[in-house]
C-alpha cells in the first residue's frame, strides 16, 4: 500500500538504523503511516533490534516466524518493536532465513525480551536461533516428533495430532539458586480454569529462591486453523475465543490488522462502538481481578461483592452485543450491530450504578488493613527487569513505565478520546491492583464520552477486495496490556500467516523475577497480580533443596495457605 | 468493618431462583437458532457463512435430495446465518437452555427434493430454489410467461449449460467472443 511520505511516523528510527548499519538495511516498506518493515541482513539482525530497543526506546511486541518459501524461497522472522520514544510507531525488523541452513543469530543475548518468541519460532518452524541461551521447547509437548514443525506450509493437516509417544515429562526446569532449594510444583491442571500452567517454585524454607514455569499444555493451534480452514471474516469469531475474558479485544486487533493491510477505513461510528465494547470488556475484566485480589488475601466477602457488581458489566455486554462473553460483533470493515437509543439509555444507567457500587467497594477494600499489609512490597518487578522483558498493561505501568497502546498508538476511536494514564512506581502487587482500580473509572468515563459523542453514519464498509500477501499489524490495549496481531493475506481467501499474541505472553517471562525473594504463601497473589490468562496453577511441587525431596501440594491447599497463612503445608 | 456490614445489609439477598424460576435473557440475546424449513430454499448461503461449520449441507444425487443440517453442539451463536439468509428462514432466539440427554438431539435436519436438469436429467438443484428464482424474476417485473420461459435455463445444470454454450459462442465473430461488442 502506498503511504504518503509526509504522513509517516517513525522515519527517524529508520534513518537512525540506516546510519548505524549502513550496509545492512536491504529494504524498507510502509504498511500504514505508523508501521514500517525494515528488512536487514541476517547477520545484522541482533544489532538492529538492539539499536531500536535500547537506543531508541523500543519495546518488544512480538516475534513472528513465517514460512515464505512459496513467496520468496525463504523463511522470514519479524521482530515487531513498539517504538515509544519521540515518535510513536511500530518498526518491524525482518530478516530472511535460508531454507538450507535454517539458522539465524539469536537476538535474546542482546534483548532478553525476545526469548519466548525465538523459542516459539524454533518449535513451530524449526528455525534455529544461534546463540539462544534457552533452547527448551516452549509450545510443543515433550513427545512431539523432532522433525515435525506445525506451521510450515508443507507440514501437516490441522486436524492431525501425532500419537503420544511418552508419558514422562522431559522438560528441564531452570533453577538459578546457588544453595539447595525445595521444589514446589504448582499445576498444571486446575478445575476452575480453562488453561493449565505448571509452576515450579524452588524454595528454601518458606522463601522462594527461584521459579520456573511451563505453559502451553493445551495449545489450541488457532493460527494453523485460521490459515488452513477459515475465511477472513470467520477468523474474527475465532479471535473472539482466544481468551475467555478479553476476547473482543483480540477480535478488534485481528480485524484491524487486516483493515490496516488493505487500507480500509472503518466508519467512525463503528470505531466508536468498538471503543465502547472494548471498555465494557475492561470493566468486567478489572472487576474480576479485583475480586480475585480480595479472594487471595482472604477477604472473601469482598470477592463475592465484586462478583455481584461485575454481573452488571456482564449485563451491559449482553445488552449491547447479544452475548455475555463472546461479543462476535466484528467483521472486516466494521461492526455488525449499532447501539440504539434505548440501549444507550440503559447503558448510562448501568454504568452509573457500577460507578457508585465500585466506589463503595474499593473504599472498603482499601481501608482493610490486611490488604495493604499483604500486597505492599510483594512481587516486586524492578524497573530495569521490566525494561528488559517488555511486559505490558498494568504490570508494566505498576513498575513506573508509561506504556498504554490506547495512548501510544491510538486505534479504534481512541485518537479523539481523552484517556487517563495511571502509572505507579511501587513495582509491587499493590501498585498493579491500584492501577486497575483507577482504570476501571477511566473506562466508565470513556464509555460515557463515546455515548455522548458517537458520530452518526454506517457501521460497516463492504465491497473491498482482498489483495494477496499484504500484511500489517493490528493492536489493542486489552485489560491486561497490549494484544498484537500480525496478519498476511493469502491468495485463496484465507490468511497466509496469522500471528496473534495475547498480553499475558509478554508478562509471563518476567514473573520469575516477581516471585524471587517472596514467601510461598504470596505466590498465588503474585501470579494473580499479572492477571494471567493461563489460567491456573493447580498444584505446587515444593522441592526442598536441603532435604532433596519433592512434595506435591494440592493447589487448594496452597490457596488456603495464601489466605489463612497458618499451618504451612511445607512442614 | 462497619462499612462492610452496611454494604452487606444494603445489598440484601441477590441470589436468583434460577433454575426454579425463569431467568430471561436480553431481547437481543443471541441464543439457539430457530429454523423454519418452510421458508428455507436450501441455497446453502448459511453453510458458507458459518464460521464453526455447525451448518452443513449434503447433496445426494442418487436419491435426488439435499439434506440441511444444524449441529447445536458446534454452534457459536454468532448469527452470521441469520445475516446471510435471503428468506429469513433462520434467526437466533433468546433461548439458551440447550442441554440434551441424547447426543442425537443436538442435530436438526431438513431434506429438500432436487429438481433434475432438463438436458441430462440429473438432479442438481433444490426445486424450491428454482421456484424462488422464478418468483423473484416475476417480482422484479418480468411478465409471468417470460419468467416461466427462463425456467428452462435455470433448470439446466452448469455442465449442460457449458455444452449448450459452445456451439452458440462458436457461431459468433471474434469480437463477440472477446466481449468487445455485445
Amino acid at each position: 500500500m502506498s503511504v504518503s511520505t509526509e504522513s509517516r511516523r517513525g522515519t527517524g528510527y529508520v534513518a537512525a538504523l540506516r546510519q548505524k548499519l549502513p550496509s545492512s538495511v536491504l529494504d524498507e516498506s510502509w504498511q500504514t503511516a505508523e508501521q514500517a518493515t525494515i528488512t536487514v541482513t541476517r547477520e545484522a539482525l541482533p544489532e538492529a533490534v538492539e539499536t531500536l530497543y535500547y537506543g531508541h526506546n523500543g519495546w518488544m511486541s512480538v516475534v513472528v516466524g513465517s514460512d515464505e518459501r512459496l513467496l520468496n524461497g525463504h523463511f522470514a522472522v519479524y521482530y515487531v518493536l513498539s517504538m515509544e520514544g519521540s515518535e510513536k510507531s511500530y518498526v518491524v525488523v525482518r530478516a530472511l532465513v535460508p531454507p538450507d541452513t535454517m539458522e539465524f543469530p539469536s537476538v535474546t543475548p542482546k534483548v532478553p525480551a525476545a526469548v519466548w518468541g525465538e523459542r516459539e519460532v524454533r518449535d513451530m518452524f524449526g528455525l534455529r536461533p544461534v546463540g539462544l541461551p534457552d533452547e527448551r521447547r516452549l509450545v510443543l509437548p515433550d513427545d512431539w516428533p523432532d522433525d515435525l514443525y506445525p506451521l510450515r506450509k508443507d507440514a501437516m493437516d490441522y486436524r492431525l495430532r501425532p500419537e503420544v509417544t511418552t508419558e514422562t515429562e522431559t522438560y528441564k526446569f531452570i533453577n538459578a539458586a546457588k544453595s539447595e532449594t525445595t521444589v514446589v510444583p504448582l499445576g498444571p491442571l486446575h478445575i476452575t480454569s480453562d488453561e493449565p500452567g505448571h509452576f515450579r517454585l524452588f524454595v528454601d524454607g518458606e522463601d522462594i529462591i527461584d521459579a520456573d514455569y511451563r505453559l502451553f499444555y493445551v495449545h489450541r493451534g488457532m493460527e494453523k486453523l485460521a490459515e488452513t480452514r477459515m475465511g477472513y471474516n470467520d477468523v474474527t469469531f475465532l479471535a473472539d475465543r482466544i481468551c475467555g475474558i478479553c476476547g473482543f479485544t483480540h477480535s478488534v486487533a485481528y480485524a484491524s490488522s487486516v483493515e490496516n493491510a488493505l487500507g480500509i477505513n472503518v466508519p467512525p461510528r463503528a470505531a466508536t462502538i468498538r471503543t465502547i465494547l472494548l471498555e465494557v470488556e475492561r470493566l468486567h475484566s478489572h472487576l474480576l481481578n479485583l475480586g480475585l485480589a480480595c479472594h487471595f488475601v482472604g477477604f472473601d466477602t469482598g470477592f463475592m461483592h465484586f462478583f455481584r457488581v461485575r454481573e452488571k458489566s456482564m449485563e451491559l455486554a449482553e445488552l449491547l452485543t447479544g452475548s455475555r462473553k463472546t461479543y462476535a460483533l466484528n467483521l472486516i470493515g466494521g461492526v455488525r450491530r449499532d447501539i440504539l437509543a434505548e440501549q444507550n439509555l440503559r447503558t448510562r444507567q448501568l454504568i452509573g450504578e457500577l460507578r457508585g457500587e465500585v466506589t463503595r467497594l474499593l473504599d472498603i477494600l482499601l481501608s482493610t488493613p490486611n490488604m495493604r499489609q499483604r500486597l505492599e512490597g510483594i512481587g516486586r518487578l524492578e524497573k530495569q527487569v521490566a525494561r528488559d522483558y517488555s511486559p505490558v498493561g498494568p504490570t508494566v505501568r505498576g513498575s513506573g513505565h508509561h506504556r498504554d497502546v490506547r495512548i501510544d498508538h491510538p486505534y479504534a476511536g481512541y485518537g479523539s478520546i481523552p484517556v487517563g494514564q495511571h502509572v505507579m512506581d511501587g513495582c509491587d502487587v499493590l501498585s498493579r491492583t491500584l492501577i486497575r482500580s483507577q482504570e476501571f473509572f477511566d473506562s466508565i468515563t470513556i464509555i460515557e464520552h463515546c455515548l455522548d459523542n458517537a458520530p452518526p453514519g454506517p457501521v460497516l464498509v463492504e465491497g473491498f477486495t482482498y489483495t494477496p500477501h499484504r500484511f500489517a499489524l493490528g493492536y489493542t490495549e486489552a485489560p491486561r496490556g497490549e494484544d498484537i496481531h500480525w496478519s498476511m493475506l493469502g491468495d485463496n481467501q484465507k490468511l497466509y500467516r496469522w500471528r496473534c499474541r495475547a498480553a499475558s505472553y509478554n508478562n509471563w517471562p518476567s514473573l520469575r523475577y516477581m516471585l524471587r525473594g517472596n514467601t510461598v504463601s504470596d505466590a498465588p497473589i503474585i501470579v494473580a497480580s499479572i492477571d494471567p490468562c493461563y489460567s491456573c496453577t493447580d498444584r505446587v511441587t515444593v522441592v526442598d533443596v536441603r532435604k532433596r525431596d519433592a512434595t506435591v501440594i494440592p493447589y487448594k491447599e496452597m490457596e488456603r495457605y495464601c489466605r489463612e497463612r497458618t499451618n504451612s503445608p511445607l512442614k | 468493618m462497619f462499612k462492610l456490614l452496611k454494604e452487606v445489609f444494603r445489598t440484601g439477598n441477590v441470589t436468583v431462583r434460577y433454575p426454579f424460576a425463569p431467568l430471561p435473557a436480553s431481547p437481543n440475546f443471541r441464543g439457539k437458532p430457530q429454523y423454519d424449513p418452510e421458508r428455507c430454499i436450501a441455497c446453502a448461503a448459511c453453510t458458507i457463512a458459518c464460521p464453526a461449520n455447525a451448518l452443513s449441507m449434503e447433496t445426494d444425487t442418487a436419491a435426488g435430495k439435499r439434506t440441511w443440517q444444524l449441529c447445536f453442539g458446534r454452534c457459536v451463536f454468532c448469527g452470521r446465518c441469520e445475516e446471510v439468509c435471503p428468506t429469513g428462514a433462520i434467526a437466533l432466539s433468546p433461548e439458551y437452555e440447550l442441554a440434551v440427554m441424547d447426543r442425537a438431539d443436538l442435530y436438526q435436519t431438513a431434506e429438500f427434493r432436487l429438481a433434475s436438469c432438463r438436458v441430462c436429467d440429473t438432479p442438481f438443484v433444490p426445486k424450491k430454489e428454482v421456484d424462488y428464482v422464478i418468483a423473484l424474476l416475476v417480482h422484479a417485473g418480468l411478465p409471468e410467461a417470460e419468467a416461466e420461459r427462463r425456467r428452462a435455463v435455470v433448470e439446466t445444470c452448469p455442465a449442460c449449460k457449458r455444452k449448450n454454450d459452445v456451439p452458440r459462442v462458436g457461431s459468433l465473430g471474434p469480437l463477440h467472443q472477446m466481449g468487445m461488442i455485445p
